[in-house]
């Protein structure tokens, strides 16, 4: 079985991203995370779904998430949620990745100096 | 899998990762390699084969370590100041012991032997013994149990010989060399006073004997935890 391609220098910064904006809605466990993104990417961002924890810790590390343990189905999960300053970090990494976006979107549709992509 | 994750422990802790992180961050991918495993088998396949399939989507362990050991919030202290860990947090310990040993023996002698000119070689009974046998029991046992703690947070950081033997003779030189003196009142019925000093007086032989004693109750567990870990490896 082939490895799972990733773009990892691409990915810089979206899995915090997506993450925050997941968490927004609801509360979850890791395993959950990476499913959501999965089927709400239509698996075009694709992690190692181990990767997600170091992300998860280093976010609650900064305050942008607070974590809980839940036994659910008599197992232990640890659930996290977005504190106020992971709303505020969110706000930010979604305007800067607008913007980007926006950018990118510019130059493969012509902007000033190119011409479009077919 | 148990055998990937034990490997993946014992990377974290050689570099460096701080050994509360590195436990959460196994207990959260097993839990997440369980979830991933029934997954598989509810998609039909076979138990090994749900096995493989979960490792594969857990990432390779390659990527699962770097993802921590780059993040330096979760660098223990022992790496990021190995000086403090191990030079200056025993130091602070010993002072704090010895300052609680000092204070039980001077309260006990304002309490228990008002008027005394010391408050040693009296033959005391019952709770004033054993009041003052727990300020001696700090005092004489500080050394050891600061030498054991630093052999403790060396053996679970991985952390090699060097900054956790400076730690540990440190502390075995300061345990042979400290000496309680005791400040007979200035007038009758005043307050004495006790305190510390270093020295190998009365006896430098007699001292680095001491120094050695320490040394050899605090370092053979730390011995004994290596030989242990090397033969676990080889076999």
């Amino acid at each position: 079985m082939a490895a799972r391609e990733t773009n990892p220098n691409f990915m810089n910064g979206v899995p915090e991203l997506l993450i925050l904006r997941l968490l927004q809605q609801e509360e979850m466990y890791g395993y959950e995370i990476v499913q959501a993104i999965r089927s709400r990417t239509d698996a075009v961002v694709a992690v190692g779904e181990g990767v997600v924890y170091p992300v998860l810790h280093g976010l609650e590390g900064d305050g942008a998430l607070t974590s809980r343990r839940r036994t659910v189905n008599g197992r232990s999960r640890i659930y996290y949620s977005v504190t106020p300053a992971g709303s505020h970090r969110l706000a930010d990494l979604s305007e800067t990745w607008a913007n980007l976006a926006a950018a990118i979107q510019k130059m493969l549709t012509g902007g000033q100096h190119g011409e479009a992509i077919p | 899998m148990a055998k990937q994750f034990h490997e993946l422990r014992e990377r974290l802790l050689r570099a460096g990762v701080a050994p509360r992180h590195v436990r959460r961050y196994l207990t959260e991918l097993t839990d997440h390699f369980a979830d991933l495993r029934a997954e598989e088998e509810r998609a039909g396949r076979s138990r090994a084969d749900a096995e493989s399939a979960a490792l594969l989507r857990l990432g390779a362990m390659d990527d699962l370590a770097k993802a921590m050991i780059e993040q330096r919030q979760f660098q223990s202290w022992c790496v990021r100041a190995p000086w403090a860990t191990f030079g200056l947090t025993p130091l602070l310990l010993l002072a704090g012991a010895y300052f609680v040993a000092l204070f039980i023996l001077w309260s006990g002698w304002q309490m228990f032997l008002p008027g005394a000119v010391t408050p040693f070689g009296h033959r005391v009974n019952g709770f004033v013994n054993w009041y003052f046998q727990a300020g001696r029991s700090i005092y004489f046992g500080a050394p050891v149990f600061v030498g054991w703690a630093i052999a403790l947070t060396a053996a679970r950081q991985r952390f090699s010989a060097i900054w956790p033997t400076v730690g540990l003779v440190l502390t075995a030189v300061i345990g042979c060399m400290a000496r309680v003196h005791a400040t007979p009142p200035a007038v009758p019925g005043g307050i004495g006073h006790v305190g510390m000093g270093f020295s190998l007086w009365p006896s430098a032989r007699g001292s680095l004997l001491y120094a050695l004693v320490i040394l050899a109750l605090t370092v053979l567990p730390y011995l004994v935890w290596r030989f242990q870990k090397a033969l676990s490896l080889t076999a």
